[in-house]
Protein backbone atom coordinates (compact mmCIF):
# COMPACT_ATOMS: atom_id res chain seq x y z
CA UNK A 1 0.00 0.00 0.00
CA UNK A 2 1.41 3.34 -0.98
CA UNK A 3 2.31 6.15 1.38
CA UNK A 4 -0.33 8.28 -0.30
CA UNK A 5 -3.12 5.74 0.23
CA UNK A 6 -2.21 5.40 3.91
CA UNK A 7 -2.21 9.18 4.23
CA UNK A 8 -5.71 9.52 2.79
CA UNK A 9 -7.05 6.74 5.02
CA UNK A 10 -5.49 8.31 8.12
CA UNK A 11 -6.75 11.73 7.08
CA UNK A 12 -10.20 10.25 6.99
CA UNK A 13 -9.82 9.16 10.63
CA UNK A 14 -8.33 12.53 11.45
CA UNK A 15 -11.53 14.26 10.31
CA UNK A 16 -13.38 12.39 13.04
CA UNK A 17 -10.71 13.40 15.55
CA UNK A 18 -11.18 17.02 14.46
CA UNK A 19 -14.94 16.71 14.79
CA UNK A 20 -14.56 15.38 18.32
CA UNK A 21 -12.16 18.23 19.12
CA UNK A 22 -14.37 21.07 17.88
CA UNK A 23 -17.65 19.65 19.16
CA UNK A 24 -16.08 19.14 22.59
CA UNK A 25 -15.02 22.80 22.69
CA UNK A 26 -18.43 23.91 21.45
CA UNK A 27 -20.09 22.07 24.33
CA UNK A 28 -17.49 22.37 27.09
CA UNK A 29 -16.70 26.08 26.84
CA UNK A 30 -20.26 27.23 27.71
CA UNK A 31 -20.98 24.27 30.01
CA UNK A 32 -17.75 25.01 31.87
CA UNK A 33 -18.92 28.56 32.48
CA UNK A 34 -22.20 27.27 33.92
CA UNK A 35 -20.32 24.81 36.14
CA UNK A 36 -18.05 27.64 37.26
CA UNK A 37 -20.95 29.94 38.15
CA UNK A 38 -22.70 27.10 39.98
CA UNK A 39 -19.58 26.22 41.95
CA UNK A 40 -19.26 29.88 42.94
CA UNK A 41 -22.93 30.08 43.95
CA UNK A 42 -23.40 31.61 47.39
CA UNK A 43 -26.93 30.28 47.82
CA UNK A 44 -27.29 29.00 51.37
CA UNK A 45 -30.91 28.10 52.19
CA UNK A 46 -30.18 27.70 55.89
CA UNK A 47 -28.48 31.08 56.37
CA UNK A 48 -31.28 32.24 58.71
CA UNK A 49 -30.20 29.67 61.29
CA UNK A 50 -27.06 31.69 61.93
CA UNK A 51 -29.02 34.51 63.59
CA UNK A 52 -30.67 32.31 66.17
CA UNK A 53 -27.66 30.44 67.47
CA UNK A 54 -24.04 30.87 68.39
CA UNK A 55 -23.00 27.22 68.37
CA UNK A 56 -20.10 26.49 66.03
CA UNK A 57 -21.78 23.44 64.49
CA UNK A 58 -24.97 25.35 63.70
CA UNK A 59 -22.94 28.21 62.22
CA UNK A 60 -21.27 25.70 59.94
CA UNK A 61 -24.60 24.24 58.86
CA UNK A 62 -26.01 27.73 58.28
CA UNK A 63 -23.10 28.56 56.00
CA UNK A 64 -23.63 25.44 53.89
CA UNK A 65 -23.92 26.18 50.15
CA UNK A 66 -25.53 23.13 48.54
CA UNK A 67 -25.19 24.08 44.85
CA UNK A 68 -21.59 25.03 45.25
CA UNK A 69 -20.83 21.91 47.31
CA UNK A 70 -22.44 19.51 44.83
CA UNK A 71 -20.66 21.16 41.89
CA UNK A 72 -17.30 21.10 43.62
CA UNK A 73 -17.81 17.41 44.40
CA UNK A 74 -18.62 16.58 40.78
CA UNK A 75 -15.63 18.57 39.54
CA UNK A 76 -13.43 16.76 42.04
CA UNK A 77 -14.59 13.33 40.82
CA UNK A 78 -14.25 14.19 37.15
CA UNK A 79 -10.83 15.78 37.47
CA UNK A 80 -9.57 13.11 39.83
CA UNK A 81 -10.33 10.03 37.75
CA UNK A 82 -8.93 8.82 34.41
CA UNK A 83 -10.73 10.07 31.31
CA UNK A 84 -10.47 6.61 29.77
CA UNK A 85 -12.51 5.08 32.58
CA UNK A 86 -15.07 7.88 32.25
CA UNK A 87 -15.47 7.02 28.56
CA UNK A 88 -16.07 3.37 29.43
CA UNK A 89 -18.56 4.28 32.17
CA UNK A 90 -20.59 6.57 29.90
CA UNK A 91 -20.60 4.00 27.09
CA UNK A 92 -21.26 0.79 29.04
CA UNK A 93 -22.62 2.11 32.34
CA UNK A 94 -26.25 2.85 31.38
CA UNK A 95 -26.58 -0.61 29.82
CA UNK A 96 -24.96 -2.50 32.70
CA UNK A 97 -26.81 -0.61 35.42
CA UNK A 98 -30.25 -0.03 33.90
CA UNK A 99 -30.34 -2.25 30.83
CA UNK A 100 -30.58 0.80 28.56
CA UNK A 101 -29.51 0.51 24.91
CA UNK A 102 -25.95 1.64 24.16
CA UNK A 103 -25.41 5.19 22.94
CA UNK A 104 -23.76 5.53 19.53
CA UNK A 105 -20.00 5.32 20.12
CA UNK A 106 -19.18 8.81 18.90
CA UNK A 107 -22.03 10.34 20.96
CA UNK A 108 -20.86 8.59 24.13
CA UNK A 109 -17.29 9.74 23.53
CA UNK A 110 -18.38 13.32 22.84
CA UNK A 111 -20.61 13.43 25.91
CA UNK A 112 -17.77 12.24 28.14
CA UNK A 113 -15.35 14.75 26.67
CA UNK A 114 -17.77 17.64 27.08
CA UNK A 115 -18.40 16.81 30.75
CA UNK A 116 -14.75 16.15 31.48
CA UNK A 117 -13.46 19.29 29.78
CA UNK A 118 -16.26 21.44 31.20
CA UNK A 119 -14.95 20.57 34.66
CA UNK A 120 -11.38 21.57 33.75
CA UNK A 121 -12.59 24.75 32.05
CA UNK A 122 -14.74 25.66 35.05
CA UNK A 123 -11.64 25.81 37.21
CA UNK A 124 -9.89 28.01 34.67
CA UNK A 125 -12.86 30.36 34.52
CA UNK A 126 -12.98 30.45 38.30
CA UNK A 127 -9.29 31.27 38.56
CA UNK A 128 -9.76 34.03 35.98
CA UNK A 129 -12.77 35.56 37.67
CA UNK A 130 -11.15 35.48 41.07
CA UNK A 131 -7.95 37.03 39.77
CA UNK A 132 -9.67 40.23 38.67
CA UNK A 133 -9.07 42.78 41.42
CA UNK A 134 -12.15 43.87 43.36
CA UNK A 135 -11.10 47.43 42.66
CA UNK A 136 -12.02 47.03 38.98
CA UNK A 137 -15.64 46.30 39.88
CA UNK A 138 -15.71 49.05 42.48
CA UNK A 139 -14.23 51.62 40.10
CA UNK A 140 -17.02 50.74 37.66
CA UNK A 141 -19.70 50.94 40.32
CA UNK A 142 -18.51 54.31 41.59
CA UNK A 143 -18.62 55.58 37.99
CA UNK A 144 -22.31 54.70 37.83
CA UNK A 145 -22.01 51.63 35.63
CA UNK A 146 -24.52 48.79 35.79
CA UNK A 147 -23.22 45.31 36.60
CA UNK A 148 -23.82 44.38 32.96
CA UNK A 149 -21.73 47.28 31.76
CA UNK A 150 -18.99 46.44 34.24
CA UNK A 151 -18.91 42.86 33.00
CA UNK A 152 -18.87 43.64 29.30
CA UNK A 153 -16.88 46.89 29.26
CA UNK A 154 -14.46 46.40 32.14
CA UNK A 155 -13.84 42.83 33.25
CA UNK A 156 -14.58 40.60 30.24
CA UNK A 157 -11.48 41.45 28.22
CA UNK A 158 -9.27 41.19 31.31
CA UNK A 159 -10.83 37.81 32.01
CA UNK A 160 -10.21 36.58 28.46
CA UNK A 161 -6.62 37.73 28.64
CA UNK A 162 -6.09 35.75 31.82
CA UNK A 163 -7.76 32.54 30.70
CA UNK A 164 -6.29 32.28 27.22
CA UNK A 165 -2.93 30.76 28.25
CA UNK A 166 -4.34 28.03 30.54
CA UNK A 167 -7.20 27.35 28.09
CA UNK A 168 -4.63 26.96 25.32
CA UNK A 169 -2.85 24.29 27.32
CA UNK A 170 -6.12 22.42 27.72
CA UNK A 171 -6.85 22.68 23.99
CA UNK A 172 -3.51 21.06 23.23
CA UNK A 173 -4.15 18.32 25.76
CA UNK A 174 -7.57 17.77 24.21
CA UNK A 175 -6.06 17.18 20.77
CA UNK A 176 -4.05 14.31 22.22
CA UNK A 177 -6.81 13.05 24.55
CA UNK A 178 -9.03 12.35 21.56
CA UNK A 179 -6.88 9.24 21.01
CA UNK A 180 -8.44 7.76 24.16
CA UNK A 181 -11.83 7.21 22.51
CA UNK A 182 -10.18 4.31 20.75
CA UNK A 183 -11.18 2.21 23.83
CA UNK A 184 -14.75 2.15 22.59
CA UNK A 185 -13.69 1.82 18.97
CA UNK A 186 -14.65 5.22 17.63
CA UNK A 187 -13.21 5.49 14.13
CA UNK A 188 -10.71 8.25 14.70
CA UNK A 189 -7.07 8.65 13.78
CA UNK A 190 -5.54 6.08 16.17
CA UNK A 191 -8.15 3.47 15.36
CA UNK A 192 -7.36 3.87 11.67
CA UNK A 193 -3.62 3.69 12.40
CA UNK A 194 -4.05 0.50 14.39
CA UNK A 195 -6.16 -1.13 11.69
CA UNK A 196 -3.01 -1.35 9.52
CA UNK A 197 -1.33 -3.63 12.06
CA UNK A 198 -3.65 -6.44 11.05
CA UNK A 199 -2.28 -6.04 7.54
CA UNK A 200 1.23 -6.35 8.90
CA UNK A 201 2.07 -2.64 8.71
CA UNK A 202 3.40 -0.97 11.86
CA UNK A 203 4.58 2.36 10.49
CA UNK A 204 1.14 3.95 9.81
CA UNK A 205 0.46 3.95 13.55
CA UNK A 206 3.63 5.95 14.18
CA UNK A 207 2.81 8.15 11.24
CA UNK A 208 -0.33 9.19 13.16
CA UNK A 209 1.87 11.20 15.52
CA UNK A 210 2.67 13.55 12.62
CA UNK A 211 -1.02 14.45 12.35
CA UNK A 212 -1.22 15.29 16.06
CA UNK A 213 2.00 17.28 15.84
CA UNK A 214 0.69 19.24 12.88
CA UNK A 215 -2.58 19.95 14.68
CA UNK A 216 -0.91 21.09 17.91
CA UNK A 217 1.57 23.21 15.94
CA UNK A 218 -1.24 25.08 14.18
CA UNK A 219 -3.11 25.46 17.44
CA UNK A 220 -0.05 26.76 19.28
CA UNK A 221 0.58 29.27 16.51
CA UNK A 222 -3.01 30.52 16.58
CA UNK A 223 -3.06 30.81 20.36
CA UNK A 224 0.24 32.71 20.34
CA UNK A 225 -1.16 35.17 17.83
CA UNK A 226 -4.23 35.69 19.98
CA UNK A 227 -2.16 36.19 23.13
CA UNK A 228 -0.02 38.76 21.34
CA UNK A 229 -3.17 40.61 20.29
CA UNK A 230 -4.06 41.01 23.95
CA UNK A 231 -0.57 41.96 25.08
CA UNK A 232 -1.13 45.68 24.61
CA UNK A 233 -2.29 45.96 28.21
CA UNK A 234 -1.36 44.40 31.52
CA UNK B 1 -27.96 74.56 53.92
CA UNK B 2 -25.04 72.16 53.81
CA UNK B 3 -24.37 70.25 50.60
CA UNK B 4 -23.50 67.05 52.47
CA UNK B 5 -24.98 66.03 55.78
CA UNK B 6 -23.96 62.84 57.59
CA UNK B 7 -25.87 61.97 60.76
CA UNK B 8 -25.25 59.26 63.38
CA UNK B 9 -23.63 57.00 60.83
CA UNK B 10 -22.77 53.52 62.11
CA UNK B 11 -21.12 50.57 60.41
CA UNK B 12 -20.23 47.17 61.80
CA UNK B 13 -18.34 44.31 60.23
CA UNK B 14 -19.66 41.36 62.22
CA UNK B 15 -18.79 42.13 65.83
CA UNK B 16 -16.40 44.98 65.00
CA UNK B 17 -17.88 48.46 65.28
CA UNK B 18 -15.96 50.22 62.56
CA UNK B 19 -17.90 53.50 62.49
CA UNK B 20 -19.74 54.85 65.53
CA UNK B 21 -21.98 57.89 65.57
CA UNK B 22 -20.28 59.82 62.76
CA UNK B 23 -21.71 63.33 62.30
CA UNK B 24 -20.54 66.12 60.04
CA UNK B 25 -21.69 68.56 57.40
CA UNK B 26 -19.89 69.96 54.41
CA UNK B 27 -20.70 73.22 52.62
CA UNK B 28 -20.61 73.52 48.87
CA UNK B 29 -17.15 74.41 47.60
CA UNK B 30 -15.39 73.40 50.78
CA UNK B 31 -12.73 70.78 51.39
CA UNK B 32 -12.88 68.37 54.28
CA UNK B 33 -9.71 66.55 55.28
CA UNK B 34 -10.01 63.33 57.27
CA UNK B 35 -6.97 62.23 59.23
CA UNK B 36 -6.40 59.38 61.66
CA UNK B 37 -4.31 56.31 62.15
CA UNK B 38 -4.64 53.20 60.05
CA UNK B 39 -7.70 51.14 60.95
CA UNK B 40 -9.65 54.09 62.36
CA UNK B 41 -12.41 53.71 59.74
CA UNK B 42 -11.54 56.42 57.19
CA UNK B 43 -11.80 54.18 54.15
CA UNK B 44 -15.03 52.64 55.42
CA UNK B 45 -16.53 56.13 55.82
CA UNK B 46 -15.71 57.03 52.20
CA UNK B 47 -17.05 53.68 51.03
CA UNK B 48 -20.31 54.34 52.88
CA UNK B 49 -20.65 57.72 51.18
CA UNK B 50 -20.15 56.04 47.80
CA UNK B 51 -22.55 53.24 48.75
CA UNK B 52 -19.89 50.60 48.28
CA UNK B 53 -20.83 49.63 51.85
CA UNK B 54 -24.30 49.82 53.32
CA UNK B 55 -24.28 51.61 56.68
CA UNK B 56 -26.08 49.90 59.57
CA UNK B 57 -27.79 53.07 60.74
CA UNK B 58 -27.70 56.83 60.42
CA UNK B 59 -28.32 58.91 57.34
CA UNK B 60 -26.56 60.58 54.44
CA UNK B 61 -28.12 63.50 52.58
CA UNK B 62 -26.87 65.51 49.61
CA UNK B 63 -28.83 68.74 49.52
CA UNK B 64 -32.46 67.58 49.63
CA UNK B 65 -31.82 64.11 48.32
CA UNK B 66 -31.66 61.15 50.64
CA UNK B 67 -28.60 59.08 49.80
CA UNK B 68 -29.11 56.72 52.68
CA UNK B 69 -31.74 56.62 55.43
CA UNK B 70 -32.99 53.30 56.83
CA UNK B 71 -35.99 55.00 58.50
CA UNK B 72 -37.48 55.69 55.07
CA UNK B 73 -38.87 52.98 52.81
CA UNK B 74 -35.82 51.16 51.53
CA UNK B 75 -34.37 52.25 48.18
CA UNK B 76 -32.50 49.09 47.46
CA UNK B 77 -32.94 48.67 43.72
CA UNK B 78 -29.59 48.53 41.98
CA UNK B 79 -30.84 51.27 39.68
CA UNK B 80 -31.64 53.67 42.54
CA UNK B 81 -28.29 53.03 44.19
CA UNK B 82 -26.52 53.63 40.89
CA UNK B 83 -28.26 56.99 40.48
CA UNK B 84 -27.48 58.10 44.01
CA UNK B 85 -23.84 57.16 43.63
CA UNK B 86 -23.45 59.72 40.88
CA UNK B 87 -23.52 62.50 43.49
CA UNK B 88 -20.13 61.25 44.61
CA UNK B 89 -16.86 60.50 42.90
CA UNK B 90 -14.14 58.37 44.45
CA UNK B 91 -10.43 58.35 43.77
CA UNK B 92 -8.87 55.15 45.08
CA UNK B 93 -5.55 54.69 46.80
CA UNK B 94 -4.36 52.34 44.05
CA UNK B 95 -6.01 54.17 41.12
CA UNK B 96 -8.00 51.21 39.74
CA UNK B 97 -7.71 52.44 36.16
CA UNK B 98 -9.07 50.09 33.51
CA UNK B 99 -5.90 48.54 32.03
CA UNK B 100 -7.30 47.82 28.56
CA UNK B 101 -8.22 51.44 27.89
CA UNK B 102 -6.02 54.44 27.17
CA UNK B 103 -6.00 57.40 29.53
CA UNK B 104 -8.50 59.15 27.28
CA UNK B 105 -10.77 56.10 27.04
CA UNK B 106 -10.66 55.67 30.81
CA UNK B 107 -11.95 59.21 31.22
CA UNK B 108 -14.60 58.85 28.50
CA UNK B 109 -15.99 55.40 29.26
CA UNK B 110 -18.51 56.08 32.03
CA UNK B 111 -19.93 59.15 30.31
CA UNK B 112 -20.29 57.35 27.03
CA UNK B 113 -22.23 54.60 28.79
CA UNK B 114 -24.43 57.09 30.62
CA UNK B 115 -25.06 58.94 27.37
CA UNK B 116 -26.68 55.80 25.96
CA UNK B 117 -29.53 56.38 28.39
CA UNK B 118 -30.33 59.82 26.95
CA UNK B 119 -33.52 59.95 24.88
CA UNK B 120 -31.76 61.85 22.09
CA UNK B 121 -28.78 59.46 22.02
CA UNK B 122 -29.65 57.81 18.71
CA UNK B 123 -30.09 61.02 16.75
CA UNK B 124 -27.20 62.93 18.31
CA UNK B 125 -24.70 60.15 18.92
CA UNK B 126 -21.89 61.85 17.00
CA UNK B 127 -22.33 65.19 18.68
CA UNK B 128 -22.66 63.61 22.11
CA UNK B 129 -19.49 61.57 21.71
CA UNK B 130 -17.65 64.61 20.37
CA UNK B 131 -18.68 66.62 23.40
CA UNK B 132 -17.53 63.81 25.71
CA UNK B 133 -14.21 63.62 23.87
CA UNK B 134 -13.68 67.35 24.14
CA UNK B 135 -14.49 67.30 27.82
CA UNK B 136 -12.14 64.36 28.49
CA UNK B 137 -9.31 66.11 26.66
CA UNK B 138 -9.94 69.24 28.66
CA UNK B 139 -9.81 67.31 31.94
CA UNK B 140 -6.61 65.47 31.02
CA UNK B 141 -5.06 68.80 30.09
CA UNK B 142 -6.20 70.20 33.41
CA UNK B 143 -4.31 67.42 35.25
CA UNK B 144 -1.24 68.00 33.06
CA UNK B 145 -1.50 64.94 30.84
CA UNK B 146 -2.20 66.53 27.47
CA UNK B 147 0.77 64.61 26.05
CA UNK B 148 -0.16 61.26 27.55
CA UNK B 149 -3.79 60.83 26.50
CA UNK B 150 -3.19 57.82 24.29
CA UNK B 151 -1.03 55.91 26.75
CA UNK B 152 -2.27 52.80 28.48
CA UNK B 153 -2.14 52.78 32.29
CA UNK B 154 0.88 50.47 32.39
CA UNK B 155 2.79 53.00 30.31
CA UNK B 156 2.24 55.73 32.90
CA UNK B 157 3.94 56.43 36.23
CA UNK B 158 1.93 56.07 39.44
CA UNK B 159 1.51 59.83 39.71
CA UNK B 160 0.28 60.04 36.14
CA UNK B 161 -2.12 57.14 36.68
CA UNK B 162 -3.57 58.82 39.73
CA UNK B 163 -4.06 62.04 37.76
CA UNK B 164 -5.92 60.09 35.08
CA UNK B 165 -8.07 58.60 37.85
CA UNK B 166 -8.87 62.10 39.09
CA UNK B 167 -9.83 63.21 35.57
CA UNK B 168 -11.97 60.08 35.22
CA UNK B 169 -13.85 60.88 38.42
CA UNK B 170 -14.28 64.54 37.41
CA UNK B 171 -15.74 63.55 34.02
CA UNK B 172 -19.04 62.64 35.67
CA UNK B 173 -19.23 66.03 37.39
CA UNK B 174 -19.88 64.68 40.88
CA UNK B 175 -21.18 67.05 43.54
CA UNK B 176 -18.60 65.75 45.97
CA UNK B 177 -15.28 64.17 45.09
CA UNK B 178 -13.76 61.79 47.64
CA UNK B 179 -10.09 60.80 47.79
CA UNK B 180 -8.85 57.80 49.75
CA UNK B 181 -5.19 58.43 50.52
CA UNK B 182 -4.53 59.44 46.91
CA UNK B 183 -0.76 59.59 47.33
CA UNK B 184 -0.13 56.65 49.68
CA UNK B 185 0.73 54.22 46.90
CA UNK B 186 3.14 56.66 45.25
CA UNK B 187 6.89 57.12 45.49
CA UNK B 188 7.60 60.28 47.51
CA UNK B 189 8.86 62.20 44.47
CA UNK B 190 5.53 61.65 42.70
CA UNK B 191 3.17 62.83 45.45
CA UNK B 192 3.72 66.50 44.64
CA UNK B 193 2.19 66.36 41.15
CA UNK B 194 -0.98 64.73 42.48
CA UNK B 195 -1.33 67.08 45.45
CA UNK B 196 -0.90 70.02 43.09
CA UNK B 197 -3.88 68.84 41.02
CA UNK B 198 -6.04 68.44 44.14
CA UNK B 199 -4.97 71.87 45.35
CA UNK B 200 -6.04 73.27 41.99
CA UNK B 201 -9.47 71.69 42.43
CA UNK B 202 -9.77 73.25 45.89
CA UNK B 203 -9.02 76.65 44.38
CA UNK B 204 -11.76 76.08 41.83
CA UNK B 205 -14.13 75.35 44.71
CA UNK B 206 -14.72 71.70 44.03
CA UNK B 207 -16.40 70.15 47.08
CA UNK B 208 -14.05 67.43 48.36
CA UNK B 209 -13.55 64.89 51.12
CA UNK B 210 -9.89 63.92 51.33
CA UNK B 211 -8.52 61.13 53.48
CA UNK B 212 -4.81 61.81 53.73
CA UNK B 213 -1.64 61.34 55.72
CA UNK B 214 -0.09 64.46 54.18
CA UNK B 215 -0.55 66.74 57.18
CA UNK B 216 0.96 69.88 55.69
CA UNK B 217 -1.19 69.48 52.63
CA UNK B 218 -4.34 68.96 54.72
CA UNK B 219 -3.54 72.01 56.78
CA UNK B 220 -2.97 74.16 53.71
CA UNK B 221 -5.92 73.02 51.61
CA UNK B 222 -8.74 71.97 53.96
CA UNK B 223 -11.49 74.20 55.26
CA UNK B 224 -12.41 71.60 57.85
CA UNK B 225 -10.55 68.72 59.44
CA UNK B 226 -11.88 65.54 61.08
CA UNK B 227 -9.63 63.44 63.23
CA UNK B 228 -10.91 59.87 63.40
CA UNK B 229 -9.93 57.47 66.13
CA UNK B 230 -11.23 53.91 66.49
CA UNK B 231 -14.37 54.59 64.51
CA UNK B 232 -15.43 57.89 66.07
CA UNK B 233 -14.82 61.52 65.17
CA UNK B 234 -12.47 62.34 68.01
CA UNK B 235 -11.96 65.93 66.98
CA UNK B 236 -13.31 68.28 64.33
CA UNK B 237 -12.63 71.88 63.44
CA UNK B 238 -10.74 74.24 61.21
CA UNK B 239 -7.15 73.31 60.34
CA UNK B 240 -5.94 75.97 62.76
CA UNK B 241 -7.95 74.44 65.59
CA UNK B 242 -7.12 70.79 64.94
CA UNK B 243 -3.47 71.17 63.95
CA UNK B 244 -2.61 74.31 65.92
CA UNK B 245 -4.46 73.68 69.13
CA UNK B 246 -5.76 70.10 69.41
CA UNK B 247 -8.04 69.59 72.41
CA UNK B 248 -8.20 65.81 72.47
CA UNK B 249 -5.02 64.17 73.83
CA UNK B 250 -5.40 61.44 71.16
CA UNK B 251 -5.19 64.07 68.43
CA UNK B 252 -2.07 65.52 70.02
CA UNK B 253 -0.50 62.09 70.24
CA UNK B 254 -1.32 61.34 66.60
CA UNK B 255 0.01 64.68 65.32
CA UNK B 256 3.20 64.37 67.38
CA UNK B 257 3.93 61.08 65.69
CA UNK B 258 3.86 62.88 62.32
CA UNK B 259 6.08 65.71 63.51
CA UNK B 260 8.76 63.22 64.44
CA UNK B 261 8.84 61.82 60.92
N1 LIG C 1 -14.73 44.30 54.55
C1 LIG C 1 -14.33 44.27 55.83
N2 LIG C 1 -14.62 43.22 56.62
C2 LIG C 1 -14.24 43.20 57.91
N3 LIG C 1 -13.56 44.18 58.51
C3 LIG C 1 -13.24 45.25 57.78
C4 LIG C 1 -13.60 45.36 56.39
N4 LIG C 1 -13.15 46.55 55.93
C5 LIG C 1 -12.54 47.14 56.96
N5 LIG C 1 -12.58 46.39 58.07
C6 LIG C 1 -12.05 46.75 59.39
O1 LIG C 1 -12.56 48.00 59.72
C7 LIG C 1 -11.58 48.79 60.38
C8 LIG C 1 -11.44 50.12 59.69
O2 LIG C 1 -10.88 49.91 58.43
P1 LIG C 1 -10.65 51.08 57.39
O3 LIG C 1 -11.93 51.78 57.17
O4 LIG C 1 -9.99 50.49 56.21
O5 LIG C 1 -9.65 52.03 58.16
P2 LIG C 1 -8.63 53.12 57.62
O6 LIG C 1 -8.98 53.43 56.21
O7 LIG C 1 -8.78 54.28 58.54
O8 LIG C 1 -7.26 52.52 57.74
C9 LIG C 1 -10.33 47.96 60.43
O9 LIG C 1 -10.25 47.38 61.70
C10 LIG C 1 -10.55 46.92 59.37
O10 LIG C 1 -9.88 45.74 59.71
MG1 LIG D 1 -7.79 53.26 54.49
Amino acid sequence: MSFWTVTTILADGFINTGKLFFLTLLGALPLGLLVCLASMSKWSPLAKLADSTSSKAMQWIAGFRPISAVMKFIVWIVRGSPLMIQILIVYYGPGLLFGLPLLPRFTAALLTFIINYACYFSEIYRGGIQSIPKGQYEAGEVLGMTSRQIFFKVTLLQLIKRIVPPMGNEFITLVKDTALVRVIAVYELIWMGESFIKKGMMWPLFYCAVFYLAATAILTFALDRFEKKLSYFN
Amino acid sequence: MALLEVKNLEKNFGETKVLRDINFTLEKGQTLAIIGSSGSGKTTLLRCLNLLETPDSGSIHVEDEVIFDPSLPAVTSAEAIRRKRLHFGLVFQNFNLFPQYTALQNVELARRLLAEERPDFKQNKKAIYAEIRENAEKLLTQVGLQNRMDRYPHQLSGGQQQRVAIARALALRPDILCFDEPTSALDPELTGEVLKVIRGLAEEKMTMVIVTHEMEFARAVADQVLFMDEGIVAEAGTPEEVFGNPKNPRTKQFLDKYKEM
